[in-house]
């Protein structure tokens, strides 16, 4: 019996362990506080590169004295397909008043306010070689049983000549914010930065809870 | 009188799933009732029971209490488990838990054909090896278990995903689904619907600590060794997998056990009870020797 505890303890501990230091690249959670002279988000939020689709939740407590709508906008560059959730009570039973969400827009943000907001994002395919946002039936070619597009024969003969450099390019990199916006005075109160990286760099990354 | 003579069952196990079930209409969607005062929806936030006791690598002592702070609904509520916990034993997990309530619930549903049973596996030592990492990967900047594996997180979204599109969006990726795996293997279709509880829980394993640290004090199930006959009735249906046999007589382990009743219904001779504790003054092999506590 305690040869077979002891045995369960040190698996429990390994397993615990790899769950503890994997991080699924799909999705990963910001922290902000929403300000009028522009906010503050805790610290980036990373995603791997390579996934068709991504989530992303951002938390965020808004700072007195701000007070207004919020445009809630995901800006960067290629431009990815995304659709903003906002969480809140089923049934509202009017316990504490709640702000309200249309159109991505954040409607009666008061002081004190706790913000949760779900950004699902499916990425447009993308040109491996030169970054651009390609259509599915734009140039293409098979690799390895993945379909590439391509904006041109140029970048098509970069990517034939070494597929290897441009394989796991397809998919968006660098950096997008999770931008708000005050809808009355246009300026920025709080921008959450969502930074995509490859496989390879993806693991010293931060936004793990 | 002698504590294994009160043959009435703990309070009140008769009627622990309607208990269950009301917790679960408080805690959850649709209405998320208790949530809602705090202008919460579910228990991430500020009720969030399962970060804010976690010390980060790098953390200063204001950022450590900051997270007190955030999640002060959830300091609450796990301070207010732990310390009922002393004294009465594990009633939070037991009865009002809506989490774990749920897939013990859910797991009544199923066919018992379907279900797997995990009751070989040594809990507490899977439970407080889970413990170790839960704190200690946060501790050395290695990672940490509190979001990505959150059974207070997965649940609640499970009940307002049909509702509510963030809810749903909690499943549309890798870390969500195998939080529904988990949920479904370890809670659903596992016999008793409690093992998820009983390997996976910071709070239930943080839980069984106080339990054992008030055994001696506080009230709690326990047998009455000159009863027991070692039949081993109460052993196969304990969802908790706190009792074994030990020298014919059933022994319960104060790390796991909480106290559903289930073993003091299936006791035929009245030999398991709830009351102040019985402790062991002497125990040579296989003959304790007990004195009221």
């Amino acid at each position: 019996m305690r040869i077979r505890s002891i045995i369960t303890l040190v698996l429990a501990v390994l397993l615990s362990l790899v769950a503890a230091v994997h991080r699924w690249g799909d999705s990963s959670h910001a922290i902000g506080l929403m300000s009028l002279n522009g906010g503050k988000a805790r610290h980036p939020s990373f995603l791997e590169s390579g996934w068709d689709r991504y989530a992303q939740i951002t938390t965020a407590r808004v700072l007195p004295p701000y007070r207004g709508d919020v445009r809630v906008v995901l800006e960067g560059d290629p431009p990815l397909d995304y659709d903003i959730r906002f969480s809140k009570p089923v049934v509202d039973l009017g316990l504490r008043r709640l702000p309200d969400f249309r159109d991505d827009i954040l409607y009666g943000i008061q002081p004190g306010d706790r913000l949760a907001l779900w950004v699902l994002m499916r990425s447009f395919p993308t040109d491996p070689v030169c970054g651009m946002s390609v259509r599915e039936g734009d140039l293409s070619h098979p690799y390895q049983g993945k379909i590439f597009f391509f904006c041109g024969d140029g970048c098509l003969a970069s990517f034939r000549a070494e597929p290897g450099r441009y394989k796991d390019k397809d998919s968006p990199r660098g950096k997008y914010n999770l931008a708000f916006y005050d809808t009355r005075s246009g300026k920025s109160v709080l921008k959450v930065p969502l930074i995509f990286k490859g496989k390879e760099d993806s693991h010293a990354s931060g936004g793990h809870h | 009188m002698h504590r294994a003579d009160i043959t009435k069952p703990a309070f009140p196990g008769s009627r622990r799933y309607w208990i269950m079930a009301l917790a679960m209409v408080l805690f959850l969607p649709p209405l998320s009732f208790l949530f809602q005062f705090t202008g919460d929806s579910n228990f991430c936030g500020t009720w969030c029971p399962r970060m804010f006791f976690v010390w980060r690598k790098g953390a200063t002592m204001d950022a450590y209490f900051m997270g007190y702070m955030r999640s002060y609904m959830g300091a609450i509520l796990v301070f207010g488990i732990l310390l009922t916990t002393f004294f009465f034993g594990r009633y939070w997990c037991s009865h009002l838990c809506p989490i774990g309530g749920t897939m013990e619930m859910g797991s009544r549903l199923v066919p018992r054909f379907l279900k797997i049973n995990y009751a070989k596996i040594p809990a507490p030592a899977f439970r407080y090896g889970y413990l170790s990492v839960y704190f200690g990967a946060a501790a050395l900047g290695l990672g940490s278990l509190c979001c990505s594996y959150c059974n207070f997180a997965t649940i609640p979204r499970i009940f307002g995903a049909p509702f509510s599109g963030a809810d749903l969006a909690y499943f549309l990726r890798t870390a969500g689904l195998i939080n529904l795996g988990l949920v479904l293997l370890l809670g659903i279709f596992a016999k008793g619907g409690r093992a998820y509880c009983n390997l996976l829980c910071p709070i239930g394993a943080m839980d069984g600590l106080a339990n054992r640290a008030g055994a001696r004090w506080g009230r709690r199930v326990s047998v009455h060794p000159a009863k027991c006959n070692g039949c081993g009735d109460c052993v196969d249906g304990c969802p908790a997998w706190a009792i074994d046999l030990t020298d014919k007589t059933a022994r319960i382990d104060a790390l796991s056990c909480m106290p559903c009743g289930y073993c003091e219904t299936a006791c035929a001779r009245g030999a398991i009870g709830y009351g102040k504790s019985l402790l062991p003054i002497s125990a040579p092999r296989g003959k304790a020797v007990y004195e009221k506590g």
